[in-house]
C-alpha cells in the first residue's frame, strides 16, 4: 500500500516539476505582455509633455522603460556605472524575497495537505503583534547588549511562530473536527485578526509617544542583527541573517516534506484523502497539525517584520501573507520553488518604488501585475492550448523536456 | 454538532440578552443600554442601515448566482471596487451634474460601473470555464487585480489614488406611500440605490426559485451530468450565472459608490474595504437565499449603522471589535447554527465529453 503511493506520489511530483516551471514562466511573460499593454493605452489617458503621437493620441508611457526600472531598479541598477551589490534598492528586494519565503512556506505547506490557507496574512498579523509584545516585556529582565540579542530574538521569533501557529489550528480544528470550509473560515480570520490585534493595541499596548497606532519600540539589540563589513547597512532594515534563515528554513520544510514520515503522510493527504485515510493517517489530527505548522511559519513571517524590518509592530500591516498566496501558487507550492518566487516578488515589490521614482507611471502597476501573475498560473490549461495549437501548425512532435530534438523517432 | 438544539440554544441564548438589555434601558434612563436602545430605535438608523446594505446585499445575490451554479466566486470583492470605481470615473469624465439624452451622468456613469463590472466577470468566467482554472485562485486573482488597477487607474485620471467628488444620488421620494407611517420614510423616501437593492432581491429569489433558468442554476451546481443530459449546455448556464453575479455585483458597486459616497478612495483596502466579503459571509448565513442574503445584510450593515452613531454619541466602542462581528459570526455559524452546504459540484469543472 505504502510503495504503491510512494510510487504514484512520485511520478505525479517529477512528472509535474518541469511543467510547472514552464508554466511559471509562460505565466510571468503573459503577465508582462498584457501589463505591458495595460501601460501602454493607460497613457493614452494621462497628460504629459512629450510621449508618442499615434493618429492624435499622445501616449505618454514607454512599457520598456517602465519594465527596466521595475526590474533593474529593484537591483540597484547594476548596468549603470557606480553600481555597488550592498546598495539600498538590492536590500528592499531581498528584506521582501526574506518575508515572503516565510509566507510563501506558510501557504505551500497548507497546499500540500490538501489545504487552502488564506490565514497567512492574519497569522502574520497576531504572531508579529506577540513577537513586539513579548520582546517588549522580556527586554525588562534580560540583559541588554549580545547576551540580550542571543536570547531576545529567539524568544520574539518562537513568540510569532507560537500565536500564528495557534491561530492557524483555529480553521484547522474547526475543519477537521466541524467541517467548517478552510477558505471560508481563513478568510474571515483574517479580518478578526485585525480587529482583535487592533484592539489589543489600543487598550494596552500603544506607544505613548506616538500618535500612530503602534507599539513602542523594541530595544536595538533585540533586532536581527546584520552581518559587520559584509552585510549591509543597519538603516538599510535588512540582514543577511534573516536571510539565511529563511533559505534555511525553506530547505528544512522541503526535507521535512520529502524525507520524514510527517511530511509523507502530509502529501498523501493533500493528493488522494480517502488512501492516506485507509493508509493510517490520522486524518484529522493532519489537518489541524498542518494548519498549525502553516500558521506558525505565517507567524515567523510577523516576527521578522517586526525584528528587521521596523523593529515594532504597526497597526498597518503591509499585505504580505496574500502575496505568500502568489508566491505560493507561483511556485506550484514547492517549497524550493518558494525561494525563486519569493526573489520575484521581492523584485516586484522594491521595483515599484523605482518606478515610482524615475518614471510617471503610478507604482500601483505592481499590484495588477502580481494579479495578472496569479491569474495567468491558475489557467495551465490556457498554456496548453496555446502550446498544442503551436505545436500543431509548427513541429509535428511535442516538445521534450530533456531538449532531444531532431530525428523523428516516435 | 450542527443540529437543532444546538440552534434553539443560541436562539434562546439570544433572546435572553434582548430581554436582559430591554430591561436595562427600561429601569436605566441614563445608561448604556438606554443609548443604545434609543440609537437602535432611531430613524436615521435604520434609513443609514438600508444604505450600508446596498453593496453588501447586492453582491451577496451575485455570488449566490454563482455558486449555486457550481462557480465559486471569493473575486466578489474586487467586481464591487471595479464597478464603484468605473461608475465615478465615467460620471467624472462625462461631467457631474449634467446630463445626457435626458439621463443624468450619474445614471450613465452607473450604468458603466455595472458594464464594468459584468466584463470583469466575463473575464473570470472564462478563466474558470474556457480554461479551468481553480476557481478559488483565480477569484483571488480578480480581487487582487482590481486592488492594483482601481489606484493605479486612479493616480492617471486623478493624480492621487482617490478620485476627484462627483456628487451623489438624490433621494427619490414616492408620493401618498412616503406619507405611511414607519414604513414609509423607510422605503418610499430614500436614495435610488436602495430601491434597486430591493427590487434586486426580490427579482434575484423569483429568477431562481421560480424560473427554469433558476432550476438549470441550481442543477448545474448539484449534478451538472444530469443537466447535460436533460439537454440543457451547462457551460451556458455556468456562463449566464457569473455574469450575473458580475451584473448585481456591479449594480451594488456602482449604488453604493454613487449613492452613498459620491467619490472613490483607491488607497489601501479600497472604499469597499471587505464588503466583498462580507457579501460572502452574508449568502452563507443565508443560507443561498436571496432574500435571506437582504435579510443577512440588514444585520451586519445594523451593526455598522449602530457603531457609527454610538460614536458620533460619544461613546468609546471599540470600532475595530465590533468590526469583527460579522465574521465571527460566519465562522460560528459554519461551524454551529445553519449548517450551509456547498452545492455538491462547487468548485469542479464540468467536461461533457467524460462519463
Amino acid at each position: 500500500m505504502r510503495d504503491d503511493l510512494e510510487v504514484l506520489l512520485e511520478r505525479l511530483v517529477h512528472a509535474s516539476v518541469f511543467e510547472r516551471i514552464v508554466i511559471s514562466v509562460a505565466a510571468l511573460f503573459a503577465a508582462i505582455v498584457v501589463g505591458g499593454v495595460l501601460v501602454f493605452v493607460s497613457g493614452g489617458f494621462a497628460s504629459c509633455r512629450t510621449g508618442l503621437d499615434l493618429a492624435g493620441w499622445t501616449f505618454c508611457y514607454n512599457p520598456m522603460q517602465v519594465y527596466y526600472e521595475l526590474f533593474l531598479g529593484a537591483l540597484g541598477h547594476p548596468l549603470e556605472g557606480g553600481w555597488h551589490p550592498l546598495n539600498y534598492d538590492m536590500a528592499t528586494t531581498l528584506r521582501e524575497t526574506t518575508l515572503l519565503i516565510f509566507a510563501g512556506l506558510s501557504v505551500a505547506v497548507a497546499f500540500r495537505a490538501g489545504l487552502f490557507n488564506i490565514g497567512t496574512q492574519g497569522q502574520l498579523v497576531v504572531g508579529g503583534l506577540a513577537t513586539a509584545v513579548t520582546v517588549l516585556y522580556a527586554a525588562a529582565i534580560v540583559p541588554a547588549g549580545f547576551v540580550g540579542t542571543l536570547v531576545l530574538v529567539p524568544i520574539g521569533v518562537a513568540a510569532g511562530a507560537l500565536f500564528g501557529g495557534l491561530f492557524g489550528a483555529i480553521p484547522g480544528v474547526l475543519k477537521a473536527y466541524a467541517d467548517a470550509n478552510e477558505v471560508i473560515t481563513t478568510i474571515m480570520l483574517n479580518f478578526v485578526a485585525a480587529g482583535i490585534t487592533s484592539t489589543l493595541l489600543s487598550w494596552r499596548f500603544q506607544d505613548p509617544d506616538s500618535a500612530n497606532p503602534q507599539t513602542a519600540r523594541v530595544p536595538e539589540y533585540a533586532e536581527i542583527p546584520t552581518i559587520p563589513y559584509v552585510g549591509f547597512d543597519v538603516r538599510m532594515d535588512f540582514s543577511l541573517l534573516a536571510l539565511g534563515f529563511a533559505v534555511v528554513l525553506m530547505v528544512a520544510v522541503a526535507w521535512m516534506l520529502a524525507r520524514t514520515s510527517f511530511g509523507y503522510e502530509l502529501r498523501t493527504s493533500g493528493i488522494q484523502p480517502e488512501a492516506a485515510a485507509y493508509g493510517g493517517v490520522a486524518e484529522k489530527r493532519m489537518i489541524v497539525s498542518s494548519m498549525t505548522l502553516s500558521g506558525a511559519l505565517g507567524g515567523v513571517a510577523g516576527a521578522f517584520w517586526v525584528l528587521m524590518q521596523h523593529g515594532r509592530w504597526l497597526e498597518n500591516v503591509p499585505p504580505i501573507g496574500f502575496d505568500g498566496i502568489a508566491v505560493s501558487i507561483l511556485a506550484g507550492n514547492n517549497p524550493l520553488g518558494v525561494g525563486a518566487a519569493a526573489f520575484l516578488f521581492g523584485v516586484l515589490s522594491s521595483g515599484s518604488r523605482s518606478i515610482g521614482t524615475a518614471t510617471n507611471v503610478p507604482p500601483e502597476l505592481v499590484g495588477v501585475l502580481s494579479g495578472l501573475l496569479i491569474l495567468f498560473v491558475a489557467m495551465p490549461e490556457f498554456f496548453r492550448m496555446i502550446g498544442g495549437r503551436y505545436l500543431d501548425l509548427g513541429a509535428e512532435r511535442p516538445a521534450r523536456a530533456d531538449g532531444a530534438g531532431g530525428a523523428d523517432d516516435d | 454538532m450542527i443540529d437543532g438544539l444546538s440552534r434553539r440554544r443560541v436562539g434562546g441564548g439570544l433572546a435572553v440578552v434582548v430581554a436582559l438589555w430591554l430591561v436595562a434601558a427600561v429601569a436605566f434612563p441614563d445608561s448604556w443600554a438606554r443609548a443604545l436602545l434609543g440609537v437602535v430605535a432611531s430613524p436615521s438608523t435604520h434609513t443609514a442601515t438600508l444604505r450600508l446594505a446596498v453593496p453588501i446585499a447586492l453582491a451577496a445575490i451575485g455570488g449566490i448566482f454563482a455558486e449555486k451554479s457550481g462557480v465559486i466566486n471569493i473575486g466578489i470583492e474586487g467586481l464591487l471596487i471595479v464597478s464603484a470605481f468605473s461608475a465615478i470615473l465615467v460620471t467624472y469624465w462625462l461631467g457631474a451634474g449634467e446630463s445626457t439624452l435626458l439621463v443624468s451622468h450619474h445614471w450613465w456613469g452607473f450604468a458603466a460601473g455595472v458594464l464594468a463590472s459584468t466584463l470583469f466577470a466575463l473575464v473570470f468566467a472564462v478563466v474558470c470555464i474556457e480554461f479551468k482554472a481553480d476557481q478559488i485562485i483565480a477569484g483571488l486573482a480578480v480581487w487582487l487585480i482590481a486592488l492594483g488597477l482601481a489606484p493605479f487607474a486612479s493616480r492617471i485620471v486623478f493624480n492621487s489614488p482617490n478620485t476627484a467628488g462627483v456628487g451623489r444620488f438624490q433621494n427619490v421620494t414616492v408620493p401618498v406611500l412616503s406619507e405611511v407611517p414607519v414604513v414609509g420614510y423607510l422605503l418610499f423616501d430614500t436614495e435610488p440605490q436602495v430601491y434597486v437593492m430591493l427590487g434586486s432581491a426580490a427579482a434575484g429569489w423569483y429568477l431562481l426559485s421560480r424560473t427554469a433558468f433558476g432550476r438549470w442554476v441550481v442543477a448545474s451546481g448539484e449534478n451538472p451530468k444530469a443537466l447535460d443530459t436533460a439537454g440543457v449546455d451547462v457551460r451556458k448556464v455556468r456562463y449566464a450565472a457569473v455574469l450575473l453575479s458580475g451584473f448585481f455585483a456591479g449594480l451594488g458597486g456602482a449604488g453604493f459608490a454613487l449613492g452613498q459616497l459620491g467619490t472613490f478612495a483607491g488607497g489601501g483596502d479600497t472604499a469597499i474595504g471587505g464588503r466583498g466579503f462580507i457579501a460572502i459571509a452574508t449568502y452563507l448565513f443565508a443560507n443561498y437565499h436571496p432574500i435571506g442574503a437582504l435579510a443577512g445584510s440588514f444585520l451586519f450593515a445594523g451593526l455598522d449603522a449602530i457603531q457609527l452613531r454610538l460614536q458620533n454619541l460619544g461613546y468609546a466602542v471599540p470600532t475595530e471589535l465590533i468590526r469583527t462581528i460579522p465574521y465571527v459570526t460566519v465562522v460560528v455559524v459554519l461551524v454551529f447554527v445553519g449548517k450551509t452546504r456547498l452545492p455538491e459540484a462547487a468548485g469542479e469543472h464540468y467536461d461533457p465529453g467524460e462519463d
